[in-house]
């Protein structure tokens, strides 16, 4: 008989109460449903199946697209308290590869990334495994097509029978009522669905229309200067990110810098841990990387460019105000910004007349190209040029869909809240005064307790190296 | 790399190609750019920027050349020289010039980085007696190495012995790449600041901090190797010959026996080109005491090949010897004869210099 799920959650995590959705996953799980969990950003999904680890012998598989992130998660994990924890991603050496392959056995919890866990080699070595439970992280990356859209979730309804089809849970942030059955469908299971409400009736949510990029650069500025500390700015690419950082820093003196995968992982960490400390009042971040800022008390999140997506946006603006306390989300749209998202969504998709060559001479095309890699990957695993049109006709569509309801949430003239959640077939509260502000509303950060009062402090500089040193290494 | 960076690479006497300083850059020990490297004085490049991509630098000379600063010479391969005005501007503008460069390739400064980064961040947040903290993210066999290392070297006293030591080489160094040094660790209370900050802060490039930041790194690596030194066991293991392996078996069998260069390929199993290209890299990387330069390069031999070559060692060119030269003596002749004379060799042998 297992002591009961709160004595284990005292033990392991020294909390004497679970936040919400957590039982009930955890509850499903061990009553031996799969389950999908829907739970918004911050809820603490991760605990469900550290805790199921706890409890069950076995080693718990987690196969997440968030390559750059796993070792994030890795070292979190060790910081819990969690020693047997392993991660392959296409970035792990061949010799730590071996290493961690040949000691399988001893893991708790195993993270792969999804192109690892598609190699027959790797998954007749996991087939040896007695697996407790099977997580499938970001679950929604099943049905959606965007810039990190791996192919190899489409394989994990198969894998997942060559494993045995063990216990899974199947965890996102974010899911309508279309997406849960397709990830359904996709892992052929009927899971027990866990859902808690999206909302995040701290966070203020605001919408401002801008005429230009002159004007949208203006009003972030503007922001900055007066918002309190710390935030987060999402941009659409590495260089925006970059340059932004800098041109924030000059103009307005406070310690911003950049964080995306273009930077080395002792610099990524270095930046973070300066975030976490409260040595940096604002990061400059890009989508895929702001998610491992994993940090309480971020008190307002400013979206430079039109999310792909509401699935991703709330993902994203979630990362604000994790203590409960009063934040904000900003999202600066200038006319035309949806070109972007437009573009991205094209990129990577060959029309038909490629796919079509393609098939006729595989050898012909370079794989060097994202399209081309793609439809290779579906000639190998047998789809057909047919069933491939189809696919990306339907992704393309519902791509088309989720960004019309982006731009609907832009042009929101009542209550974006209503419109959001709306979206995810919840319905929100009536809305007040501290729920949103629509493109036409302005905004008071006084009213909103966000208004920054202490002046700007200086940008510390080096001091003496060695007083410095001694600090470091010498305890008084 | 900013252009001013790479200002600093260039000369206004010698044109350089390009690809040379990416490929020292990208850590590509072909013979070519191995011996270019050293006629350039670039030798310490190798490998500082292993991730750099082909033609990486590409827009970097190109914004000198647009600037006037340099220019591109027509040869077969692209080579830049500086103008007149690229050098004024590279003598007013000095650049950081590391103490320790002529080290650099004898060392493995990735394994040497992320052993001394890691250990300090250890051995901080042990005299600081916290117990959880996040780890720098570094390779499975760094943290092994590290580990390893802590178990044995833990004693009440381990933080200050490495303080002292740390101190003791910082104090060799100018006071800014002290303070590169010690602000880049990561440890208690102290997430480090990265490159780039300390670029802003310090107002100099990237580059020129990294270079900082790789001197301190060099300097208390060649500390370590005392054998009393803290950090010993983890950073003396770093220190490598300049040359690979392979090549020093070949050097070995061809100053150990008698054997002919072919029969020594025969005996290792390897190609008669590859001996070569082993003998070339070694002669390069080497002093030149350590080379039978007298076998390999005959008195006669060196004295026919010095007549028939111009006096500016980068003028030679082996599809300009006569055809005959050309039969008689091959490509590997003709380099080792300018490593040789590169080394200061031809002042012994009568050149016609003298
Ligand atoms: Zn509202």
């Amino acid at each position: 008989m297992l002591e009961p799920l709160t004595t284990s959650l005292q033990t392991v995590f020294g909390y004497s109460e679970f936040r919400a959705g957590q039982k009930a996953a955890l509850t499903a799980l061990e009553a031996g449903h799969d389950t999908l969990a829907v739970l918004p950003t911050g809820a603490g999904k991760t605990l469900i199946y550290q805790l199921y680890g706890y409890r069950h012998p076995g080693c718990v598989l987690i196969v997440s697209p968030l390559l750059a992130l796993m070792t994030d998660q890795v070292n979190r994990m060790r910081l819990a308290g969690f020693r047997r924890v392993a991660a392959i991603t296409s970035l792990t050496s061949y010799g730590e590869r071996q290493s961690i392959l040949a000691h399988l056995e001893q893991y708790q919890f195993l993270f792969l990334s999804p192109e690892m866990l598609a190699q027959p080699a790797m998954l007749a070595r996991l087939g040896q495994l007695t697996l407790s439970l099977l997580v499938i992280d970001e679950a929604h990356c099943i049905v959606q097509w965007g810039p990190d859209f791996r192919p190899e979730y489409l394989l994990l309804g198969a894998i997942r029978e060559k494993l045995g089809s063990p216990l899974t849970l199947m965890l996102t942030a974010t899911a309508d009522h279309a997406t849960k059955g397709e990830i359904a469908k996709q892992l052929r299971t009927t899971p027990t669905v866990v859902t808690e409400s999206l909302d995040r009736p701290n966070i203020f949510l605001d919408v401002e229309p801008v005429a230009n990029d002159a004007a949208k650069r203006e009003r972030l500025l503007a922001l900055v200067t007066q918002l309190v500390f710390p935030g987060v700015i999402y941009f659409s690419s590495k260089q925006l990110a970059t340059d932004m950082a800098q041109w924030l820093r000059d103009q307005t003196g406070l310690a911003v810098a950049a964080y995306h995968a273009g930077l080395s992982s002792e610099d990524r960490f270095k930046i973070q841990q300066q975030f976490m400390q409260g040595d940096l009042a604002v990061i400059c971040a890009t989508s895929a990387f702001g998610m491992g800022i994993d940090k309480n008390d971020v008190r307002y999140v400013i979206h430079y460019h039109l999310p792909a997506d509401l699935g991703s946006y709330a993902q994203e603006m979630g990362r604000a105000g994790r203590d409960g306390q009063p934040s904000l989300a900003v999202l600066l749209y200038t006319p035309g910004d949806e070109r972007l998202p437009l573009t991205l969504n094209q990129a990577n998709r060959p029309d038909d007349a490629t796919i079509q060559r393609f098939y006729a001479h595989p050898q012909a095309f370079s794989r060097n190209d994202p399209g081309i890699a793609l439809l290779t990957f579906y000639l190998q695993h047998g789809i057909s040029a047919t069933a491939v049109q189809a696919l990306f006709e339907r992704r393309e569509k519902e791509r088309g869909h989720a960004l019309a309801q982006m731009l609907a949430y832009v042009r929101e003239p009542c209550c974006l809240r209503a419109r959001w959640l709306a979206a995810f077939d919840e319905t929100a509260p009536a809305h007040h005064e501290a729920c949103c502000a629509p493109g036409k509303v302005p905004i008071d950060l006084t009213d909103l307790g966000l208004k920054r009062q202490a002046p700007t402090p200086p940008t510390p500089v080096a001091p003496d190296w060695q007083a410095q040193l001694r600090r470091l290494l010498v305890a008084d | 790399m900013d252009p001013e960076d790479l200002l600093h690479l260039l000369d206004d006497q010698q044109a350089r190609r390009l690809r040379v300083i990416e490929n020292l850059l990208r850590g590509r020990k072909t013979v070519s750019t191995l011996y270019w490297g050293q006629r350039y004085d670039l030798l310490f490049l190798l490998g500082l920027a292993k991730h750099l991509d082909r033609g990486g630098l590409d827009a970097t000379a190109q914004a000198l050349v647009s600037q006037k600063l340099a220019t591109w010479t027509p040869n077969e391969q692209p080579q830049l020289r500086l103008t007149a005005k690229g050098r004024q501007r590279r003598d007013q503008v000095p650049t950081y010039q590391p103490q320790t460069r002529a080290l650099w390739p004898q060392l493995s400064l990735a394994v040497a980085r992320q052993r001394l980064l890691l250990s300090v961040q250890v051995v901080s947040q042990y005299a600081h007696r916290t117990a959880r903290y996040y780890p720098l993210t570094t390779d499975l066999a760094t943290r092994q190495a590290v580990r390893q290392w802590f178990h044995q070297a833990k004693s009440p006293d381990l933080a200050t012995r490495i303080f002292t030591a740390l101190t003791a080489s910082l104090t060799q160094l100018p006071e800014k790449t002290a303070q590169v040094l010690t602000a880049g660790f990561s440890g208690y209370q102290q997430p480090g600041l990265t490159n780039q900050q300390l670029a802003v802060d310090l107002h100099q490039t990237p580059w020129e901090i990294y270079l900082r930041h790789v001197d301190g790194v060099v300097r208390i690596a060649q500390d370590a190797r005392q054998a009393d030194h803290p950090l010993h066991a983890l950073l003396a293991p770093a220190w490598q010959t300049a040359v690979t392996r392979s090549a020093q078996a070949t050097l070995r069998a061809v100053t150990t026996t008698a054997l002919t260069l072919d029969q020594v390929a025969t005996q290792r199993q390897i190609k008669p080109s590859t001996v070569r290209e082993h003998l070339l890299e070694a002669a390069i990387m080497l002093p030149v005491t350590a080379l039978p330069y007298e076998r390999l390069l005959p008195q006669a031999t060196r004295q026919t090949l010095l007549a028939a070559l111009p006096a500016q060692l980068d003028d030679w060119e082996y599809t300009a010897l006569p055809a005959d030269l050309q039969a008689r003596f091959d490509f590997f002749t003709f380099r080792l004869l300018a490593i040789w004379c590169d080394k200061g060799g031809a002042g012994h042998a009568g050149t016609p210099n003298d």
